[in-house]
Protein backbone atom coordinates (compact mmCIF):
# COMPACT_ATOMS: atom_id res chain seq x y z
CA UNK A 1 0.00 0.00 0.00
CA UNK A 2 2.93 2.32 0.34
CA UNK A 3 1.91 3.37 3.53
CA UNK A 4 4.27 2.86 6.28
CA UNK A 5 2.34 4.28 9.24
CA UNK A 6 -1.11 5.31 8.98
CA UNK A 7 -1.64 8.66 10.62
CA UNK A 8 -3.98 9.18 13.38
CA UNK A 9 -6.97 10.99 12.92
CA UNK A 10 -6.62 15.13 14.35
CA UNK A 11 -8.98 17.58 15.12
CA UNK A 12 -11.56 15.45 17.20
CA UNK A 13 -14.61 17.27 18.26
CA UNK A 14 -18.03 16.72 19.66
CA UNK A 15 -21.00 18.61 18.67
CA UNK A 16 -24.16 17.83 21.30
CA UNK A 17 -27.52 19.26 20.92
CA UNK A 18 -30.62 18.13 22.40
CA UNK A 19 -29.34 15.18 23.67
CA UNK A 20 -27.43 14.06 20.20
CA UNK A 21 -24.21 13.81 20.40
CA UNK A 22 -21.44 13.56 17.40
CA UNK A 23 -18.14 12.93 17.07
CA UNK A 24 -16.35 14.05 14.25
CA UNK A 25 -12.70 14.71 13.35
CA UNK A 26 -10.65 14.76 10.20
CA UNK A 27 -10.73 12.33 7.71
CA UNK A 28 -7.08 10.68 6.81
CA UNK A 29 -6.06 10.64 3.09
CA UNK A 30 -4.88 8.15 1.47
CA UNK A 31 -4.70 8.46 -2.05
CA UNK A 32 -6.98 6.19 -4.24
CA UNK A 33 -7.83 3.87 -0.66
CA UNK A 34 -10.65 3.90 1.54
CA UNK A 35 -9.76 4.78 5.11
CA UNK A 36 -12.01 3.05 8.15
CA UNK A 37 -12.48 4.64 11.48
CA UNK A 38 -13.11 2.50 14.92
CA UNK A 39 -14.34 4.99 17.72
CA UNK A 40 -14.08 3.42 21.46
CA UNK A 41 -15.76 4.83 24.89
CA UNK A 42 -15.28 4.75 28.29
CA UNK A 43 -17.37 6.07 30.82
CA UNK A 44 -16.47 7.26 34.24
CA UNK A 45 -16.76 3.90 35.92
CA UNK A 46 -14.52 2.44 33.32
CA UNK A 47 -11.69 5.11 33.86
CA UNK A 48 -12.19 4.98 37.44
CA UNK A 49 -12.07 0.85 37.98
CA UNK A 50 -11.26 -0.66 34.59
CA UNK A 51 -9.00 2.00 33.14
CA UNK A 52 -6.99 -0.70 30.06
CA UNK A 53 -11.17 -1.41 28.91
CA UNK A 54 -12.58 0.78 26.32
CA UNK A 55 -15.84 -0.03 24.96
CA UNK A 56 -16.34 -0.15 20.86
CA UNK A 57 -19.14 2.38 20.01
CA UNK A 58 -22.23 1.04 18.88
CA UNK A 59 -22.45 2.48 15.20
CA UNK A 60 -18.58 3.06 14.27
CA UNK A 61 -16.27 0.33 14.58
CA UNK A 62 -15.76 0.65 11.84
CA UNK A 63 -17.19 3.42 9.95
CA UNK A 64 -15.94 5.43 6.81
CA UNK A 65 -17.13 8.48 7.21
CA UNK A 66 -15.03 11.27 9.28
CA UNK A 67 -18.22 11.37 12.17
CA UNK A 68 -19.35 9.35 14.40
CA UNK A 69 -23.19 9.01 16.06
CA UNK A 70 -22.32 8.67 20.00
CA UNK A 71 -25.93 9.06 20.97
CA UNK A 72 -26.71 5.28 22.34
CA UNK A 73 -23.62 5.04 23.98
CA UNK A 74 -23.47 7.70 26.25
CA UNK A 75 -26.19 6.84 28.35
CA UNK A 76 -25.38 7.83 31.83
CA UNK A 77 -24.55 11.97 33.40
CA UNK A 78 -20.96 11.00 33.68
CA UNK A 79 -18.09 12.25 32.04
CA UNK A 80 -16.82 10.16 29.11
CA UNK A 81 -13.65 9.52 27.20
CA UNK A 82 -13.74 8.78 23.43
CA UNK A 83 -10.99 7.44 20.91
CA UNK A 84 -10.69 7.02 17.30
CA UNK A 85 -8.32 5.31 15.11
CA UNK A 86 -8.01 4.76 11.71
CA UNK A 87 -7.57 1.37 9.93
CA UNK A 88 -6.33 0.74 6.29
CA UNK A 89 -6.13 -2.92 5.31
CA UNK A 90 -3.70 -4.25 7.94
CA UNK A 91 -2.32 -1.26 9.42
CA UNK A 92 -3.69 1.01 12.04
CA UNK A 93 -3.04 4.12 13.15
CA UNK A 94 -2.53 5.23 16.63
CA UNK A 95 -5.54 6.21 18.86
CA UNK A 96 -6.52 9.81 19.38
CA UNK A 97 -8.58 10.72 22.35
CA UNK A 98 -10.64 13.68 22.51
CA UNK A 99 -8.96 16.64 24.57
CA UNK A 100 -11.53 16.97 27.54
CA UNK A 101 -13.99 14.28 28.51
CA UNK A 102 -17.38 14.42 27.59
CA UNK A 103 -20.82 15.00 29.76
CA UNK A 104 -24.25 15.31 28.34
CA UNK A 105 -25.54 17.85 30.69
CA UNK A 106 -23.32 20.17 28.49
CA UNK A 107 -25.52 19.48 25.53
CA UNK A 108 -26.75 22.61 24.15
CA UNK A 109 -31.18 23.06 24.54
CA UNK A 110 -32.57 24.39 21.79
CA UNK A 111 -35.84 26.40 22.01
CA UNK A 112 -38.85 23.93 20.64
CA UNK A 113 -40.54 24.74 17.35
CA UNK A 114 -44.13 24.97 18.13
CA UNK A 115 -47.57 25.36 15.78
CA UNK A 116 -50.72 26.84 17.17
CA UNK A 117 -53.69 25.85 15.48
CA UNK A 118 -57.49 26.06 16.29
CA UNK A 119 -59.87 23.02 15.88
CA UNK A 120 -63.12 24.65 16.16
CA UNK A 121 -62.82 26.59 19.73
CA UNK A 122 -60.63 24.38 20.75
CA UNK A 123 -56.46 26.02 21.19
CA UNK A 124 -53.90 23.56 20.22
CA UNK A 125 -50.15 22.90 20.28
CA UNK A 126 -48.04 20.63 18.10
CA UNK A 127 -44.42 20.85 19.43
CA UNK A 128 -41.47 19.68 17.95
CA UNK A 129 -40.63 15.90 18.28
CA UNK A 130 -37.02 15.71 20.20
CA UNK A 131 -36.91 12.47 21.43
CA UNK A 132 -37.52 10.69 24.81
CA UNK A 133 -35.53 12.57 26.69
CA UNK A 134 -37.65 15.58 26.20
CA UNK A 135 -40.68 17.39 28.43
CA UNK A 136 -42.05 20.61 27.40
CA UNK A 137 -43.49 23.15 29.62
CA UNK A 138 -46.36 25.35 27.37
CA UNK A 139 -47.00 28.32 29.04
CA UNK A 140 -50.41 30.05 27.84
CA UNK A 141 -52.42 32.69 28.27
CA UNK A 142 -55.36 34.91 26.97
CA UNK A 143 -54.09 38.21 26.04
CA UNK A 144 -55.68 41.01 28.09
CA UNK A 145 -54.57 43.19 31.17
CA UNK A 146 -53.78 40.86 34.25
CA UNK A 147 -54.96 37.62 32.55
CA UNK A 148 -53.36 34.63 34.72
CA UNK A 149 -50.28 32.39 32.75
CA UNK A 150 -51.59 28.53 32.70
CA UNK A 151 -48.58 26.28 32.45
CA UNK A 152 -49.10 22.40 30.86
CA UNK A 153 -46.45 19.96 30.92
CA UNK A 154 -46.22 18.05 27.77
CA UNK A 155 -44.79 14.38 28.20
CA UNK A 156 -42.60 13.18 24.78
CA UNK A 157 -44.53 11.86 21.77
CA UNK A 158 -48.05 13.33 22.85
CA UNK A 159 -49.06 15.82 19.27
CA UNK A 160 -51.04 17.45 19.38
CA UNK A 161 -51.87 18.86 23.05
CA UNK A 162 -55.56 21.07 23.73
CA UNK A 163 -54.57 23.56 26.00
CA UNK A 164 -57.72 25.83 26.32
CA UNK A 165 -61.28 26.28 24.93
CA UNK A 166 -61.20 29.66 23.15
CA UNK A 167 -64.03 33.06 23.13
CA UNK A 168 -64.54 34.89 19.59
CA UNK A 169 -62.84 37.61 19.22
CA UNK A 170 -60.10 37.12 22.14
CA UNK A 171 -56.81 36.36 21.30
CA UNK A 172 -54.05 33.88 23.42
CA UNK A 173 -50.50 33.51 23.37
CA UNK A 174 -48.13 30.74 23.58
CA UNK A 175 -44.63 29.93 24.69
CA UNK A 176 -42.81 26.60 25.70
CA UNK A 177 -39.53 25.50 26.51
CA UNK A 178 -38.38 22.06 27.44
CA UNK A 179 -37.36 19.77 30.35
CA UNK A 180 -34.01 17.30 30.47
CA UNK A 181 -35.02 15.06 33.68
CA UNK A 182 -31.76 13.41 32.80
CA UNK A 183 -29.46 16.62 33.44
CA UNK A 184 -32.19 18.07 35.13
CA UNK A 185 -31.98 21.26 32.48
CA UNK A 186 -34.20 22.99 30.51
CA UNK A 187 -34.10 25.23 27.23
CA UNK A 188 -34.63 28.65 26.79
CA UNK A 189 -38.25 29.80 25.86
CA UNK A 190 -39.61 29.63 22.13
CA UNK A 191 -40.75 33.09 20.45
CA UNK A 192 -44.14 34.34 22.24
CA UNK A 193 -47.26 33.18 19.23
CA UNK A 194 -50.13 34.60 19.66
CA UNK A 195 -53.74 33.72 17.83
CA UNK A 196 -56.58 36.11 17.20
CA UNK A 197 -59.85 34.10 17.48
CA UNK A 198 -62.50 34.73 14.93
CA UNK A 199 -65.80 35.94 15.70
CA UNK A 200 -67.12 38.77 17.83
CA UNK A 201 -66.86 39.33 21.17
CA UNK A 202 -69.12 37.89 23.65
CA UNK A 203 -71.39 40.29 25.24
CA UNK A 204 -70.18 41.30 29.20
CA UNK B 1 -38.93 9.69 36.21
CA UNK B 2 -36.56 10.68 38.82
CA UNK B 3 -37.36 9.31 42.42
CA UNK B 4 -36.11 11.00 45.03
CA UNK B 5 -34.15 8.53 47.35
CA UNK B 6 -34.74 9.64 51.12
CA UNK B 7 -31.92 7.94 53.15
CA UNK B 8 -32.19 8.93 56.80
CA UNK B 9 -30.83 12.80 56.47
CA UNK B 10 -29.26 12.25 53.40
CA UNK B 11 -31.59 13.17 50.24
CA UNK B 12 -30.76 12.25 46.31
CA UNK B 13 -32.81 12.32 43.61
CA UNK B 14 -31.63 9.73 40.31
CA UNK B 15 -33.29 8.34 36.84
CA UNK B 16 -34.01 4.90 38.64
CA UNK B 17 -36.58 3.99 35.77
CA UNK B 18 -33.83 4.59 33.63
CA UNK B 19 -31.74 2.05 35.28
CA UNK B 20 -34.22 -0.28 35.86
CA UNK B 21 -35.31 -0.34 31.92
CA UNK B 22 -31.57 -0.50 31.49
CA UNK B 23 -31.20 -3.85 33.77
CA UNK B 24 -33.89 -5.16 32.10
CA UNK B 25 -32.68 -5.27 28.81
CA UNK B 26 -29.86 -7.94 30.07
CA UNK B 27 -31.50 -9.69 33.29
CA UNK B 28 -32.36 -12.54 31.48
CA UNK B 29 -29.02 -13.59 29.83
CA UNK B 30 -27.30 -12.41 32.86
CA UNK B 31 -29.49 -14.52 34.98
CA UNK B 32 -29.52 -17.71 32.86
CA UNK B 33 -25.51 -17.63 33.70
CA UNK B 34 -25.71 -17.77 37.14
CA UNK B 35 -26.07 -21.35 38.18
CA UNK B 36 -25.74 -21.63 41.65
CA UNK B 37 -29.61 -21.36 43.17
CA UNK B 38 -28.99 -22.36 46.56
CA UNK B 39 -27.14 -19.11 47.65
CA UNK B 40 -28.86 -15.51 47.52
CA UNK B 41 -26.44 -12.65 47.79
CA UNK B 42 -28.89 -10.28 48.98
CA UNK B 43 -31.87 -11.46 51.12
CA UNK B 44 -34.95 -9.67 52.50
CA UNK B 45 -33.85 -9.64 55.78
CA UNK B 46 -31.08 -7.43 54.85
CA UNK B 47 -33.17 -4.90 52.51
CA UNK B 48 -33.19 -0.74 53.13
CA UNK B 49 -36.59 -0.15 53.72
CA UNK B 50 -36.31 -2.44 56.95
CA UNK B 51 -33.07 -0.66 58.26
CA UNK B 52 -33.49 2.42 60.10
CA UNK B 53 -33.84 5.66 58.03
CA UNK B 54 -30.08 6.85 59.67
CA UNK B 55 -28.57 3.87 58.79
CA UNK B 56 -30.03 3.27 54.93
CA UNK B 57 -27.47 5.58 53.64
CA UNK B 58 -24.56 3.94 54.72
CA UNK B 59 -25.82 0.67 53.79
CA UNK B 60 -26.51 1.51 50.29
CA UNK B 61 -23.29 3.22 49.96
CA UNK B 62 -21.49 -0.12 50.82
CA UNK B 63 -23.71 -1.85 48.66
CA UNK B 64 -22.88 0.49 45.66
CA UNK B 65 -19.06 0.40 46.43
CA UNK B 66 -19.77 -3.59 46.33
CA UNK B 67 -21.19 -3.70 43.11
CA UNK B 68 -18.98 -0.96 41.54
CA UNK B 69 -15.22 -2.68 42.91
CA UNK B 70 -16.34 -6.23 42.36
CA UNK B 71 -19.31 -7.09 40.51
CA UNK B 72 -18.97 -4.80 37.58
CA UNK B 73 -15.32 -5.33 37.71
CA UNK B 74 -15.56 -9.56 38.15
CA UNK B 75 -17.94 -9.78 35.26
CA UNK B 76 -17.10 -10.81 31.64
CA UNK B 77 -19.90 -9.65 29.34
CA UNK B 78 -20.65 -12.21 26.76
CA UNK B 79 -20.71 -9.40 23.87
CA UNK B 80 -20.71 -6.24 22.87
CA UNK B 81 -24.08 -5.60 22.93
CA UNK B 82 -23.96 -6.52 27.33
CA UNK B 83 -21.24 -5.38 27.15
CA UNK B 84 -22.36 -1.34 27.00
CA UNK B 85 -25.72 -1.95 29.12
CA UNK B 86 -23.16 -3.23 32.08
CA UNK B 87 -21.50 -0.35 31.33
CA UNK B 88 -24.48 1.91 31.23
CA UNK B 89 -25.62 0.63 34.49
CA UNK B 90 -22.03 0.92 35.91
CA UNK B 91 -22.05 4.65 35.22
CA UNK B 92 -25.56 4.98 36.51
CA UNK B 93 -25.10 3.51 39.63
CA UNK B 94 -21.47 5.45 39.76
CA UNK B 95 -23.47 8.60 39.82
CA UNK B 96 -26.02 7.57 42.69
CA UNK B 97 -22.43 6.28 44.50
CA UNK B 98 -21.11 10.01 44.32
CA UNK B 99 -23.96 11.35 45.47
CA UNK B 100 -24.16 9.29 48.68
CA UNK B 101 -20.67 10.40 48.74
CA UNK B 102 -21.42 14.01 49.20
CA UNK B 103 -23.91 12.81 51.99
CA UNK B 104 -21.07 11.50 53.81
CA UNK B 105 -19.06 14.87 53.33
CA UNK B 106 -21.49 16.46 54.72
CA UNK B 107 -21.91 14.26 57.87
CA UNK B 108 -25.51 12.89 56.59
CA UNK B 109 -24.61 9.28 55.83
CA UNK B 110 -23.70 7.83 59.10
CA UNK B 111 -22.75 4.28 59.31
CA UNK B 112 -24.25 2.72 62.49
CA UNK B 113 -23.97 -0.78 63.93
CA UNK B 114 -27.48 -1.66 62.14
CA UNK B 115 -25.98 -1.09 58.47
CA UNK B 116 -22.41 -2.68 59.71
CA UNK B 117 -24.08 -5.98 60.41
CA UNK B 118 -26.13 -6.14 57.10
CA UNK B 119 -23.50 -5.30 54.85
CA UNK B 120 -21.24 -7.70 56.84
CA UNK B 121 -23.87 -10.78 56.00
CA UNK B 122 -24.38 -9.35 52.49
CA UNK B 123 -20.72 -9.85 51.86
CA UNK B 124 -20.47 -12.66 53.49
CA UNK B 125 -23.27 -14.32 51.33
CA UNK B 126 -21.16 -12.60 48.02
CA UNK B 127 -17.83 -13.96 49.30
CA UNK B 128 -18.98 -18.01 49.84
CA UNK B 129 -19.03 -17.89 46.24
CA UNK B 130 -15.87 -17.95 43.73
CA UNK B 131 -15.66 -13.95 42.08
CA UNK B 132 -16.87 -14.92 38.85
CA UNK B 133 -20.02 -16.45 40.14
CA UNK B 134 -20.58 -14.41 42.57
CA UNK B 135 -20.60 -11.24 40.16
CA UNK B 136 -23.09 -13.10 37.94
CA UNK B 137 -25.47 -13.86 40.57
CA UNK B 138 -24.87 -10.29 42.29
CA UNK B 139 -25.24 -8.92 38.97
CA UNK B 140 -28.13 -10.93 38.41
CA UNK B 141 -29.46 -9.52 41.89
CA UNK B 142 -29.35 -6.25 40.49
CA UNK B 143 -33.20 -6.00 40.48
CA UNK B 144 -33.64 -6.76 44.12
CA UNK B 145 -31.17 -4.05 44.52
CA UNK B 146 -33.27 -1.70 42.57
CA UNK B 147 -36.81 -2.85 44.02
CA UNK B 148 -34.88 -1.98 47.53
CA UNK B 149 -34.04 1.96 46.47
CA UNK B 150 -37.99 1.97 44.73
CA UNK B 151 -39.37 1.13 48.09
CA UNK B 152 -37.11 3.71 49.98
Amino acid sequence: DGVAVLPAPQNLSMQSTNMKHVLTWSPVIVPEEIIRYSVEYQGEYESLYTSHIWIPSSWCSPTQRPECDITEDITATVSYSLRVRATLGSLTSAWSTLKHRFNQNSTILTPPGMEITMDGFHLLIKLEDLGPHFEFFVFYWRREPGAKEHVKVVRPGVLPVYLETVEPGAAYCVKARTFVKAIGRHSAFSRTECVKVQGEALPL
Amino acid sequence: GLKTLHLGSCVITTNLQGIRSGFSEIRDSVQAKDEIIDIRILRKTQFLQGTKPADQCCLLHHILRLYLDRVFKNYQPPDHHIFRKVSRLANSLLTIKKDLRLCHAHMSCPCGEEAKEKYSQILSHFEELPPQAAAVKALGELDILLRWMEEV
